[in-house]
């Protein structure tokens, strides 16, 4: 009896999240096929190789994958020492990107070039951020619940958000890790009333800006880069040659799509129309190949990943743990909304890419990376009340 | 340590929160994908859709006897598609020399930012070829067709000639352009965004029409003749311009339509040899080239002289108000009020019967006849016979008759109207005037166009052309053939008599206007058999060197060529 009570034991101290895995693995692959159906044609115009994204992005899953392995192996509390210096370093990397080590592509200094590996520091900047909240919110303990230490969790953020945003111009990502903030932090404080007033006033804010820059319209031809944008949301075949290029040829191939899609590989606006559908636009692309149906069945895997975060949260061993998964539950989440509502044309068009599938080597990274650090909370679960 | 139950709350809040905002995200893909689904993919195929018309060859037109008078030869459009142009420069070389285009009007085409810019159609083959063989990426060959007349000039001014879009511009390529173009094919291919075509997809086709061929009555060896015969009398009277009109009288066919000079149907805009360009206005050389174009039996206007004393003579007999045996006497001139109107024989022609005066071509005899008539009369006839109207050819520009108004015709104008003078008809008109008398009295339309054939042979089109019966009695009909027949038997117009035919004609020679500039037209209307014509000629020269009477020169052209179409037509006859 005694043995079989300690193989159990073992058992359940060797606890791995088999179904965040295979979700995680089917999206990546999957990711890797809509990749190459979508880069391709035009990889082999302009490298002389289909394969030329697929092979690069295939290389960065891979090593993704071994670092997910390999976080997951380490226990969590481990990183909590390290949540200052993440903070730090992020800010470093963020401000390193206007040295010589940054790199411009397409018209904006995002990325380090680090001996031949690029990345972007926005995403070192996420995970660094819920791994500094967790540890920040565990350390106030009670003191979350005053009105001091609710603003001292909105507050924290900010000045990485604001260096993202205007450093590295990427608005998107400040989007992103203030989202995660606010997320972590309504998971660690237990009133409600607060959040949905804040809700509410950004909605207001959000609206009110959007009526301005509306009724702007006719006086100034002078909006800026962002006002335009609002107004190629309202009416993108008004601005089809400008800012809502992108956004209604998104909409040709989501449209085209149809019901049942045109088949797997069969996308006529990837060759060319849209550029760089392999990037930020790949959701339209599935659309457009695999209907409504296969839109709906990512849309469902996605659900599915931030079910399993959820569950994984809800049980972690401890506040740390809960609140570090509920950081990347709350980053993959909002990425993915985020991405699909530019797509569809819901919400005005910023550069988000769809996680695990579109086309970016340190974003893929990171990831899984989080995924790593999740699986690491869920072998604390218990399986047994005891 | 164990988490609180809010935290656990809050997570799951989160997740509804997620699974509501994806529901919302859901139902906009719904709306996209199947409420707008048709719309976008309209949109997005208009994008992906390259169209490129293919040409439909144009209808021939082909004479009696089944000989093409216009035919199609193939030809290259060549056209730059931006997209696909590598090296632009390279494209603006090899255009510019190959196809001797200006730099400025290429480059302007090459860099214009469109899908597919036409650079120049009409190319020749071997120079289309030449360009395909560079294979220059971007640049498009491709073939249609350009008309193309095998008999160069021959009735230029009948058929007409088509321009760079294949479309008629004078003649019959105008009148008949609904059945001659066709209908153009499309070609609907895919393309990525560089506008390259996509194979795997296909492409979509809708096969051009091509047009009807046109039959018409023109008889080309008839025609040939007459323009031998014209070109003739051209040369050796030194004339500046020579008609021949050859017609059935009995349902108004045109058999042959010579105006020499005639154009180079195959060069339409190259004026004739020896025309100095240089200092030219544009508006200069287009009238030129109008010039050239004009059919001077169909757009010009003379007075038609004694020819038109046929008509006198009808009316005369149709009012009965003169017979053939009906006496009169001609002083050599005749006083209308205070005018004095010589006959041409000075002397005058003394006592002689209708039939003699007119034999005579004598302008007293008929002054007589129309004043007998009476001006009201006289007009009512002119209008009976069709002379007011337009004879309705089918060919364009047809000119109208310039005549008195009724109530302004005095004594002295109807005297000069009767034979033939102050009033202005067309070639046309008078030959189908003179038909519709000597046919039996039925006023015929005359025309080119028989019926239209598809590319398989089958009929599609037959025209009918009205004809207004009893334009003059059967009896009339019979005096004039008898009365004209002895105008060349015996007549004016004896030069145009054949040994064993028996011809009707009337000669004329008129003064074109202003009088006194010593310009002369002379002509010749004649039908044979006389006692049922079969065919109808006019000859027409203008401004004749020399001897100008129209019984001196115009009826030995007419002569010759009954001498040689009437063996024919009765061998045609007999096939």
């Amino acid at each position: 009896m005694p043995q079989a009570r300690s193989r159990k034991k073992r058992q359940s101290e060797y606890f791995f999240d088999y179904s965040l895995l295979f979700i995680v693995l089917f999206l990546l692959g999957f990711g890797l096929i809509m990749i190459y159906s979508t880069s391709s044609y035009e990889a082999a115009m302009e490298n002389q190789d289909a394969a030329y994204y697929l092979k690069k992005q295939t290389f960065a899953a891979a090593l993704g994958l071994v670092m997910m392995f390999i976080v997951a192996q380490i226990p969590y509390h481990f990183w909590e020492r390290f949540a200052t210096l993440g903070y730090v370093v992020s800010a470093i990397l963020i401000l390193l990107v206007q040295t010589s080590l940054g790199r411009e592509s397409h018209g904006a200094r995002r990325w380090l070039n680090l001996g031949g590996l690029s990345l972007q520091p926005a995403e070192i900047a996420k995970l660094g951020m819920i791994l500094f909240l967790a540890s920040l919110v565990c350390k106030m303990g009670r003191s979350i619940r005053m009105l001091k230490g609710f603003f001292t969790v909105l507050c924290v953020p900010m000045p990485i958000c604001l260096m993202v945003w205007k450093i590295t111009d990427n608005m998107s990502s400040a989007i992103i890790i203030f989202g995660i903030a606010v997320l972590m932090l309504f998971v660690a404080s237990p009133d409600y009333k607060k959040f949905v007033v804040c809700g509410l006033l950004a909605v207001a804010a959000a609206a009110l800006v959007v009526f301005f820059i509306s009724q702007q319209e006719m006086g100034s031809g002078d909006l800026g880069f962002r006002g335009e944008r609002i107004l190629a949301w309202l009416d993108p075949e008004a601005y089809a040659s400008g800012k809502g290029f992108q956004t209604l040829q998104a909409l040709y191939a989501i449209g085209s799509g149809g019901i049942f899609g045109k088949g797997l590989g069969q996308s006529m606006q990837k060759l060319g129309f849209l550029p760089e559908a392999q990037n930020d636009m790949i959701f339209s692309i599935i659309c457009e190949e695999l209907g409504l149906f296969g839109a709906i069945a990512i849309i469902l895997m996605f659900v599915l990943l931030i079910w399993r975060l959820m569950v994984i949260a809800n049980n972690a061993p401890d506040l740390f743990g809960a609140l570090l998964v509920v950081g990347v539950l709350g980053h993959f989440a909002i990425q993915v909304i985020l991405n699909i509502a530019v797509v569809t044309n819901t919400i005005p068009n910023t550069g988000i890419s769809l996680p695990f599938i579109s086309y970016g080597g340190s974003s893929v990274m990171f990831l899984l990376i989080e995924v790593g650090m999740v699986l690491s909370v869920a072998k604390g679960i218990r399986l047994k009340e005891y | 340590m164990k988490n609180k139950t809010f935290h656990r709350k809050k997570i799951v809040t989160i997740f509804v929160g997620c699974l509501l905002i994806f529901l919302i995200l859901a139902g906009r893909l719904v709306y996209l994908m199947v409420w707008q689904s048709d719309h976008y993919s309209e949109a997005a195929r208009d994008l992906h859709e390259r169209e490129r018309s293919i040409k439909a060859a144009r209808g021939r037109i082909i004479d009696a006897n089944g000989v093409v008078l216009a035919d199609n030869k193939t030809v290259c459009t060549v056209s730059v598609i931006h997209n696909q142009i590598e090296d632009k420069e390279a494209v603006i070389a090899a255009l510019c020399s190959k196809l001797d285009l200006d730099e400025d009007y290429v480059r302007k085409r090459v860099e214009k930012y469109t899908a597919i810019e036409r650079i120049k159609s009409n190319v020749d083959k071997e120079d289309g070829d030449a360009i395909r063989e560079l294979k220059l990426p971007g640049v498009k060959v491709d073939e249609d067709y350009k008309r193309y007349y095998p008999y160069d000039s021959l009735a230029s001014k009948v058929l007409g000639f088509t321009g760079g879009d294949n479309q008629g511009i004078i003649g019959l390529e105008v009148k008949y352009e609904e059945y001659l173009k066709g209908t153009e094919g499309m070609i609907l291919t895919m393309t990525d965004a560089r506008g390259i075509e996509l194979d795997a997809v296909g492409e979509n086709r809708i096969e051009p029409v091509s047009g009807g061929d046109l039959h018409i009555s023109l008889d080309m060896n008839i025609q040939k003749y007459a323009t031998q015969l014209a070109m003739q009398a051209m040369e050796t009277k030194q004339a500046e311009s020579v008609s021949i009109l050859v017609m059935d009288p009995k349902n108004g066919e045109i058999l042959a339509m010579a105006n020499v000079p005639e154009f180079d149907l195959n060069h339409p805009f190259t004026l004739p040899e020896g025309t100095d360009t240089t200092g030219m206005a544009e508006k200069e050389k287009q009238d030129a080239l109008n010039k050239m174009w004009r059919n001077g039996c169909i757009n010009d206007t003379y007075e038609p002289g004694s020819t038109f004393k046929v008509i006198t003579a009808a009316a005369g007999l149709e009012a009965g108000v003169v017979s053939k045996e009906d006496r009169f006497s001609c002083p050599g001139y005749i006083m209308v009020e205070d005018r004095r109107i010589r006959c041409h024989k000075v002397g005058g022609h003394g006592a002689e019967n209708f039939v003699e005066a007119t034999m005579n071509s004598c302008n007293p005899v008929f002054v007589t006849v129309g004043l007998r008539i009476g001006a009201e009369r006289y007009y009512d006839y002119f209008k009976q016979f069709g002379l007011l109207d337009k004879t309705n050819i089918d060919l364009p520009g047809e000119a109208g008759t310039i005549m008195h108004k009724k109530e302004n015709i005095g004594m002295v104008e109807l005297a000069t109207i009767s034979f033939g003078q102050s009033f202005q008809i067309t070639p046309i008109q008078l030959a189908t005037t003179i038909s519709s008398i000597i046919n039996g009295g039925n006023r015929v339309t005359p025309h080119f166009g028989t019926y239209v054939t598809a590319e398989d042979g089958t009929v599609i089109r037959e025209f009918e052309y009205p004809v207004r019966e009893n334009v003059v009695s059967a009896e009339t009909s019979a005096t004039m053939r008898y009365m004209l027949e002895q105008v060349v038997e015996n007549g004016g117009g004896k030069k145009a008599y054949i040994e064993g035919f028996r011809i009707g004609g009337k000669t004329a020679t008129s003064q074109t206007l202003p009088r006194g500039s010593g310009r002369y037209i002379a002509s010749f209307c004649g039908f044979a058999p006389a006692d049922d014509p079969r065919v109808l000629a006019v000859a027409i020269i203008h401004t004749p060197q020399g001897v100008y009477y129209g019984g001196q020169i115009a009826a030995p052209v007419v002569r010759q060529l009954f001498e040689n179409i009437l063996p024919y037509l009765e061998e045609m006859d007999y096939n």
